[in-house]
């Protein structure tokens, strides 16, 4: 670091930065950030590193490091495991979940936040004002009659109609619809926009309809992405509805929750299931790592 | 002439009432789903969850009115101040170790130059990996003999292993270590977008005025990051009093019910009581419920002042 760093005023500035106190300040800052980044990383580097180690070198010689890391040893350790496992069809199931998951919350809370930012219809304060409140509220008191309800849905209780949800995708599908915090994300972005683009198009001859598609939907892309990201992201993290719901048809948070109660798997294999369920967040975050490191502004949620 | 304007009149303000009632149903329609599902999902099971709390229930059928036997068998519950305690315990915790680092981080990243777009993935990594997955990671770096990575750390160093989660007073701090790691990303990130937002030129003035960079980040960062904090700071006590998923997955509720949160507790009534505590559940939900709405009125005080203001 010969020559001065230059940089936009903030906390320190570039006159700070030449002299003494300011320059130990920032590489404080930079150590820091370096430990930071070490202490996000070594979990996840040691998990993988574990997978890839003979079970007899994980319960005696505890090092860090895999005595074998060829490349051979690892495809062998990930067939190996991937055939142990058997999650194929867990994997397609979540795929899935997914996208229903996906269609459900785009289009209901979409539409949903839609009308009450732009068409206002009579009755909507109303809504809009239960939205709100139930954004906040705890879960845990509607966790019960959820399930009940999912016995006989739709109704609420016993009934010779209900249809029993238990064991398909719809309480998932359904719930995904359930978000107000996305319904309020939604109105936001729609808020944003003016309202002479709607009465423009109007004039013009389009309908409700068409004024959406046409007009509003490529103007809040930019929110569509981020909360498509949210979505696919938590149906591959979440276990909890699919623990009260699902038995046969698995999907791969859930099975990955299973297996800390099943004592007869190997500690490498173990490991490599956490690998395995891991590499499909990993590859939505490769895609779309611009988006979700720069533009959070959006996620402000006003209520 | 003069009836002639008027039936004019009555004809424009009925094709105006027509349109506009289509207007009103389309809007309905297009948000008919929304509503269903919120009704079908949230507001109903909501208030029935406060209705049955009064009820004796068998398994997930529901029996007679009981008045508030639910509530007393909730309250009267042996372990029901120790559950709280540990709920309580949870929230101080995350607030010790979780609240501040994430502004931080958020601080020094806004200033270095240096490796920044590096860090910022590096940052970010904790928070991508799905959340079973990570909990079930952090289960075995705290494993209490030397297969753990914490223990074949304290190993190499000579150290005698640890108990971690098995160790009843580290039980709850080693969940929200966990918990900050997987989560102070995303909140990282929020501050950082907020403190890209304060203007250069306040700093350069605040420079020209002769303030040190304490000083600019006592008197121009702080004002500008006060609000989001604060509403940070209550959104973080309501989650985290309603914390279930981690201790169900890393700690069982254990050693000794030392992890149980009340919500866990509420899982173990409506799920794992073999039908038995599902009148319970609803009525200790009533309980969190009651609990959390004073700090979610409070946030939407805070709320609105915090937007007034900007």
């Amino acid at each position: 670091m010969k020559k001065h760093i230059s940089k936009q005023t903030g906390v320190l500035s570039t006159s700070d930065l030449k002299t003494a106190s300011g320059k130990l300040i920032y590489w404080i800052f930079f150590a820091l950030l370096v430990m930071v980044s070490i202490a996000s990383v070594v979990p996840a580097v040691w998990t993988v590193l574990t997978s890839f180690k003979d079970t007899h070198e994980i319960y005696s010689e505890f090092s860090f490091f895999p005595k074998d890391m060829s490349i051979n040893r690892i495809v062998t350790r990930i067939t190996e495991s991937w055939n142990y496992l058997q999650l194929g069809d867990s994997f397609i199931n979540t795929i899935v979940l997914s996208i229903g998951n996906l269609i459900v919350s785009i289009v209901v809370c979409g539409f949903g936040g839609y009308v009450l930012s732009k068409l206002k219809p009579k009755g909507s304060k109303l809504i809009f004002t239960l939205v709100v409140w139930t954004m906040m509220m705890p879960g845990q008191i509607r966790m019960v009659p959820n399930y009940i309800s999912w016995l006989h849905f739709p109704f609420a209780g016993e009934s010779a109609y209900g249809i029993n949800l238990l064991d398909t995708f719809w309480p998932m599908w359904l719930s995904a619809g359930a978000d107000t915090f996305a319904v309020l994300l939604f109105k936001n972005a729609f808020d944003g926009l003016s309202s002479s683009y709607v009465e423009a198009a109007k004039i013009d001859g389009c309908t409700n309809y068409g004024v959406f598609f046409k007009i509003m939907l490529p103007l809040v892309m930019p929110v569509i992405i981020y909360q498509s990201i949210n979505v696919l992201s938590s149906a591959w993290s979440d276990f909890f509805t699919p623990l009260l719901v699902l038995d046969r048809n698995v999907v791969v948070p859930l099975k990955i929750y299973r297996l800390q109660t099943d004592t007869s798997i190997q500690m490498n294999t173990y490991f490599m299931a956490l690998v395995f369920a891991s590499v499909p967040p990993f590859i939505i975050f490769a895609v779309f790592q611009k988006r979700i490191l720069g533009g959070i502004n959006i996620g402000g949620v006003k209520g | 002439m003069k009836i002639n304007k008027d039936t004019d009149v009555a004809k424009r303000m009925r094709a105006r009432n027509s349109a506009r009632l289509r207007n009103n149903i389309d809007a309905w329609i297009l948000m008919l789903p929304m509503v269903i599902i919120l009704y079908l999902f949230v507001w109903r099971p909501t208030v029935l969850g406060g209705v049955w709390s009064f009820f004796n229930m068998r398994a997930y059928t529901v029996l007679d009115f009981c008045g508030l036997d639910n509530y007393i068998k909730v309250l009267s519950h042996t372990q029901f101040l120790p559950m709280l305690w540990n709920t309580v315990q949870y929230v101080l915790w995350s607030l010790i170790v979780g609240f501040l680092p994430p502004l931080f981080i958020a601080i020094m990243l806004n200033e270095i130059i240096h490796f920044k777009s590096g860090f910022r993935v590096l940052i970010y990594i904790p928070a991508v990996i799905p959340g079973i997955a990570a909990m079930l990671m952090w289960y075995f770096m705290y494993y209490p003999d030397q297969t753990g990575l914490l223990n074949m750390l304290l190993g190499k160093l000579g150290i005698k292993s640890f108990g971690w989660l098995n160790n009843p007073d580290f039980t709850i701090l080693g969940i929200i270590i966990y918990m900050t790691w997987k989560g102070f990303a995303g909140t990282m990130l929020l501050y950082y977008a907020s403190l890209q937002s304060v203007s250069v030129e306040v700093y350069e003035a605040a420079l020209i005025d002769g303030a040190g960079p304490f000083k600019r980040l006592w008197h121009v960062t702080r004002p500008a990051m006060e609000g989001l904090l604060l509403l940070n700071l209550v959104r973080q006590i309501i989650s985290v009093f309603q914390i279930m998923e981690q201790p169900l997955a890393m700690t069982g509720g254990g050693p000794n019910g030392a992890s149980t949160s009340l919500s866990y507790q509420l899982y173990q009534y409506g799920f794992n009581s073999g039908g038995k505590g599902t009148g319970q559940a609803m009525a200790l939900g009533v309980i969190i419920f009651l609990i959390l709405i004073v700090f979610t009125i409070f946030y939407f005080k805070l709320n609105k002042k915090v937007e007034d203001r900007y």
